[in-house]
């Protein structure tokens, strides 16, 4: 088995690992990049989205030959001081409360914004579909996305 | 007082283990040193550069009290917020008996802390005044400097060294509320940017130097044991270091989670189970005795007039059942823990509600006295009193000292995270209520069947408080009606149960207010004017020994119907629903939910609630509850965890399906000004959203609801 590659939050990462192991494991106990979070393993609390090559994608149901040789971005490489648009909105509206979902949040977030700069409630609430928070930030996630509206280059 | 509470008292959350005095440590932390550093009490320590570390005794899971415990502190310290740094406290000396649950946090530490600023902030003043040569009076403290008459200016951390050679002053005067700069302000969370930036960590973050990790094969019934395993093939799996038995299953210790979670799906086919005494269980079974507990006998939790007697004279009796499920906590976070362990003891990390005991159970299960193992509370991704449970940290501990070797962080998956939480319980509810000619509400009376969550909690032991624990929500009822009787009749279920956000008060509450709805409709009243009619002039009333002051609840049902425009004209298919409580008889909330059911589809469009905690800490963090509370109140209207042959049917949130972006209705929050000492935020409006809702969809639809989770069909 040969090591793999892939470009990580900018940087070129060598993994020695099964190619069928999830992006989120080799993220979180290989790259040491915890920000990622493990909610479900099933792809339906989207607490481990990253962006795939600028894509909202989930960690746990990526395997690492997917993501072989392509571009990853975790909460960690959003921006280098939290000056991403949205997580300065997050920030503003005051969103977290556990926190623990808000990295996938912030990740569909940032890649909704990308691809709709001004998205309609109806696009929030499909972008956040599969993302679950059990402390019930919903209100205030619906109010940064709208503050970051036109505001993610 | 309910059972939880004792509870909570015996096991020290009110905060009667909080150290205020004077005492410097023994050991100083990296970069600082105890001769220069000003450490008047447990909470605070003040470095020469002027920046301040207050340690929190309490476990931040979502609802701020990294935020609103340190405001305190640094309010009567008259800190600048932006120098403040939060740590958690560890178990030990100083914090003998931390645990977070019943909505306390801010009640319990709200006088302690202001005082340990206080006392620093005079200490302060006194080393300037002395320095001066100028009298206290004439000196004043304002964002971490003192000012004396003449223009004088000195920082806090240049003052320091002095202070930490004065007497401690016994009672420290307390700011006025109108002297507040940082109390009843918006203050954003602390956590906000490390959360937003991935810098958080979580009891799962923990990474420790030659971390393993562990994920441990359970039988599906809970309590059950492997029989016969195979443990070849699952060594045999990359990355699988060792299979070793601990008291819960079998644990696989690989040197990445994922390494673990396929070795243990490769253990699970070789190994044959003894499932226990839980394996024949059924949610049908049980609602069946449950059902036959409803006219048996029962413990009573509280008795006024004669009910029985009312309700034959009555002109007319209603009666209803209403049914409420199991539920899950289902936390994102799932359950983990790390343990390692070292010649001189061990060291823990995990988010857990309650430290000290899970630092007991822990060294317990390792044959070490509390003191060796070291504590470290992390961030909780979500606790609803999940966390109170200590199962998963001694279970860490129990792997550890299987495996033996470096630290190795237990992980749940989220399969594992239903199957074996600690399950609030289903109940029944038989209400019924005695009419007089005129229509007046002459009788009450309310049956709830179900297991005991206290005494799974107590280890099996039946608490004398048992009946008002698990009527907590109804015993309490604040209506003036003659005749009242609340009672509870226990049916046994043989899986652990535990504290669930908004605990026996929210099934309790739902079944309360919506057959009051019905009393309402049936008397031909509107059913605010009913309520209040029925809260009438009554002043504090006492439960046992609870006691709810009545006007305060009639405000924020009169605040919460007035905002909601209670009474305006509705679009087709629309309705307004209402509820209200005195949570523990401390915080009174009232919502207003607005509904439409149209070609029998729910949409729920706002919930308006109005709060009375007495005065508002953080308004920005109180309403973060109230839109969190809500949030999961509403959750608890679609989900539920049901029994067969002793296993949880549903195990993710697809089958448990927890509100999502598109289902949260527009919260609207009123915040009750008030003098009153605060008191909690955290479950009070939990219980609240799904009476609303299902009042509301009577009002829209006139079908009456009773049995929970409220499916398509419910409505149909």
């Amino acid at each position: 088995m040969a090591p793999i590659q892939l470009t990580v939050n900018g940087r070129v990462r060598t993994v020695d690992a099964d190619g069928d192991t999830p992006l989120l494991w080799i993220l979180r106990d290989t790259l040491g990049l915890t920000g990622t979070k493990f909610g479900c393993g099933q792809g339906v609390c989207g607490s481990c989205t990253v962006h795939l090559d600028g894509k909202a994608v989930k960690s746990c149901q990526t395997s690492l030959k997917e993501a072989a040789g392509h571009t990853v971005v975790t909460v960690e490489g959003l921006s280098k001081d939290g000056s991403h648009p949205v997580q300065k909105a997050w920030i503003a509206e005051d969103v977290a409360q556990c926190g623990y979902c808000q990295p996938g949040f912030i990740m569909s977030a940032a890649a909704l914004l990308k691809r709709k700069p001004h998205p309609t409630d109806s696009d929030i609430d499909e972008a956040f579909a599969d993302h679950v928070c059990r402390c019930g930030t919903y209100p205030r996630v619906r109010k940064a996305v709208k503050r970051a509206a036109g505001g993610v280059k | 007082m309910t059972g939880r509470r004792d509870f909570l008292k015996l096991t020290g959350a009110a905060g009667a283990g909080l150290v205020l005095g004077l005492r410097l440590e023994a050991k100083p932390r990296p970069g600082e040193t105890a001769k220069a550093a000003f450490k008047p009490n447990a909470f605070l320590a003040l470095r020469p550069d002027g920046t301040v570390r207050i340690t929190v005794p309490k476990t931040e899971m979502g609802q701020g009290v990294r935020t609103a415990l340190p405001l305190a502190l640094a309010e009567e310290m008259d800190l600048d917020w932006s120098k403040v740094e939060v740590v958690n406290a560890q178990p030990g000396p100083d914090f003998k008996s931390m645990q977070t649950g019943g909505s306390t946090s801010v009640s319990s530490t709200w006088t302690p802390l202001r005082k340990a600023g206080a006392a620093a902030r005079e200490m302060l003043k006194a080393a300037a005044a002395a320095q001066w040569k100028v009298g206290l009076d004439q000196c004043r403290t304002e964002r971490g400097f003192v000012h004396g008459p003449g223009g004088q200016k000195l920082g806090y951390g240049a003052l320091a060294e002095a202070a930490a050679k004065l007497p401690l002053p016994k009672d420290p005067p307390l700011k006025k509320a109108s002297e507040y700069r940082l109390l009843g302000k918006r203050t954003p969370r602390f956590d906000g940017p490390a959360i937003v930036t991935g810098k958080a960590i979580f009891g799962l973050d923990v990474r420790r130097p030659g971390q393993r990790f562990a994920a441990v094969l359970r039988c599906e019934v809970p309590g059950g044991q492997p029989k016969t395993w195979d443990e070849a093939k699952a060594r045999a799996v990359k990355g699988v270091k060792a299979v070793v038995k601990v008291p819960t299953g079998l644990a696989v210790v690989a040197d990445s989670t994922w390494a673990a979670f396929k070795g243990r799906d490769v253990l699970a086919a070789t190994t044959t189970w003894d499932e226990g005494l839980a394996k024949d269980f059924s949610s049908a079974a049980l609602e069946a005795k449950s059902r036959a507990a409803l006219t048996g006998p029962a413990d009573e939790a509280r008795k006024a007039g004669d009910a029985e007697k009312a309700l034959a004279a009555a002109a007319r009796v209603i009666e209803a059942e209403y049914s409420f499920p199991y539920q899950a906590h289902a936390t994102v976070e799932p359950m983990n823990a790390t343990v390692h362990l070292s010649p001189e003891g061990a060291e823990l990390w995990t988010g857990t509600q309650s430290p000290n005991r899970a630092q007991g159970a822990a060294a317990a299960a390792l044959g070490l006295k509390p003191e060796q193992v070291k504590l470290n509370v992390a961030l909780i991704g979500g606790g609803f009193g999940r966390r109170l449970g200590t199962d998963f940290s001694t279970e860490a501990a129990e792997v550890a000292k299987a495996a033996g070797g470096g630290p190795i962080q237990v992980v749940w998956d989220r399969e594992d995270d239903f199957r074996h939480d600690l399950h609030h319980a289903a109940t029944l509810h038989r209400l019924r209520a005695g009419l007089n000619a005129q229509g007046g509400l002459a009788a009450w009376a309310h049956r709830i069947a179900g297991p005991s969550i206290l005494r799974s909690w107590m280890g099996g032991q039946k608490s004398p408080s048992q009946a008002s624990a698990e009527a907590n929500g109804a015993f309490d009822i604040p209506y003036a009606i003659p005749a009242i009787t609340v009672d509870y009749a226990e049916v046994e279920a043989p899986t652990p149960l535990g504290w669930w956000r908004g605990i026996e008060v929210v099934p309790n509450v739902f079944a309360r207010e919506c057959f009051l709805d019905e009393v309402a409709h049936a008397s031909g009243k509107d059913p605010l004017q009913f309520r209040l009619d029925l809260l009438g002039n009554q002043g504090v009333v006492k439960f046992g020994r609870d006691e709810a002051d009545i006007p305060r609840l009639k405000k924020v049902l009169q605040a919460a119907a007035a905002k909601a425009g209670w009474g305006r004209k509705l679009p087709a298919g629309h309705g307004l629903g209402l509820a209200c409580h005195a949570y523990d008889g401390r915080t009174y909330a009232a919502q207003v939910a607005e509904v439409s059911v149209l070609k029998g589809k729910l949409k729920i469009h706002r919930i308006t609630c109005a709060v009375d905690c007495g005065f508002a800490v953080n308004p920005a963090g109180l309403e973060a509850q109230v839109e969190g509370g809500i949030a999961f109140g509403l959750s608890a209207l679609f989900t539920q965890i049901t029994w067969d042959k002793g296993r949880t049917v549903q195990t993710g949130y697809l089958d448990f399906p927890p509100v999502r972006q598109g289902d949260m209705p527009e919260i609207e929050t009123v915040i009750i000004a008030s003098s009153e000492a605060p008191s909690g935020m955290g479950e009070p409006p939990v219980p609240l959203p799904i009476p609303a809702v299902l009042n509301a969809i009577f009002a829209a639809t006139g079908k009456r609801i009773r049995t929970l989770p409220l499916t398509g069909a419910s409505l149909a």
